[in-house]
């Protein structure tokens, strides 16, 4: 029972070690772009960088808290972020990584949504992160352009 | 010729490759509940928040609003990191917490995401999270996993083996999944 108790105990261990996070960690696949776009840049004239893979850099403001997969960074101007949304399962970002540096690659993407679509997001948004019991959604309006980047890879850093 | 006692060895088999995976098995199952019910809960967090009252801050400039929030709420220590999602409101980063002010008011939000013990080191596992070498040695456990059940099919023989009750809780096994599965492109 000892020896069980031992091996279980160092199982447990070495999992915590396997899984622990080390800084700088990187996400999905190697960056390619080496100039960074600026956030701000993008979010002031989005028509101009939709499609295009761009690089961006800032601090991760937020972190899907359930299921890890998307981000927010924050913008090099204040009152501006940007969400960059990846994969479910192929990328899983940590909510460890709340207000460290975060070099990420991805697409722009630029969609109108209906004030339907709006409400379903924020309320999917709400349930993730535990907050359905302040989801208004007659405070939403809409229809609104929605720009964010589709993920492909990250380097997050102190 | 002599006669090949496969029986003997398919149940050597199930036993030794059984006992290889319990470890695992147990992992993956207790981590499948988890996730499966991912909308009800969060398996990998425990968030705790804490709300309270500090004096509102009406300070102009970015560092002279981070610096009173830091003294009204006695943070000796850096941030990682300060951002203004809104004018009204001043997040704080910290390794182990986030602080969101709410400027004119001075309303606080501490929120602490604590990772789940064991919970979700099993997680990332079975999720493959490391990715890598993980994946192979999730590759075998799956290969493993195989070996035990098919072998396990062969384990007894008689009234109880897989010609006799056997076949009909096998069977049960099958039908399930396909009888769901239809049922869910049905409708």
């Amino acid at each position: 029972m000892k020896k069980m108790s031992a091996v279980m105990l160092i199982s447990m261990l070495l999992m915590s070690l396997a899984v622990a996070q080390e800084v700088p960690k990187e996400y999905g696949k190697p960056l390619t772009v080496k100039k960074p776009t600026k956030i701000s840049e993008i979010l002031a004239n989005p028509q101009t960088h939709d499609g295009k893979r761009v690089l961006v850099e800032g601090p991760v403001v937020d972190v899907c808290p359930k299921r890890g997969c998307w981000i927010q960074i924050g913008s090099d101007k204040e009152f501006e972020m940007i969400q960059f949304k990846v994969e479910d399962g192929v990328i899983v970002f940590p909510m460890e990584a709340k207000g460290l540096k975060v070099r990420a690659e991805g697409i722009v993407s630029v969609t109108t949504l209906t004030r339907e679509q709006l409400i379903e997001q924020a309320r999917h948004q709400a349930e993730e992160q535990g907050k359905l019991d302040e989801f208004k959604p007659e405070s939403i309006e809409g229809p609104k352009t929605v720009i964010r980047l589709n993920g492909e890879g990250a380097i997050i850093t102190k | 010729m002599p006669k090949i006692r496969w029986r003997k060895w398919n149940n050597i088999l199930h036993r030794d490759i059984g006992y290889l995976v319990v470890a695992l098995t147990v992992a993956y199952c207790i981590s499948g509940i988890a996730v499966n019910h991912i909308n009800d809960w969060n398996p990998n967090y425990r968030i705790t928040k804490e709300f309270i009252s500090i004096p509102p801050i009406h300070a102009e400039s970015r560092d002279e609003i981070v610096a009173q929030a830091r003294a009204s709420l006695r943070l000796e220590k850096e941030p990682r990191n300060a951002f203004r999602p809104d004018p009204s409101t001043l997040q704080l980063f910290f390794e182990d917490k986030t602080v969101s002010i709410d400027l004119p008011t001075g309303n606080v939000l501490i929120e602490r995401a604590t990772p789940r013990r064991v919970l979700f080191e099993m997680n990332q596992l079975h999720l493959n999270r490391p990715k890598k070498l993980w994946t192979y040695i999730a590759d075998l456990y799956a290969l493993a996993l195989l070996v035990v059940s098919v072998t396990g099919l062969f384990v007894l023989k008689g009234k109880n083996g897989i010609t006799g009750r056997g076949a009909w809780l096998t069977a049960i096994g099958f039908v399930i999944p396909i009888v769901y599965w239809i049922y869910y492109i049905s409708f």
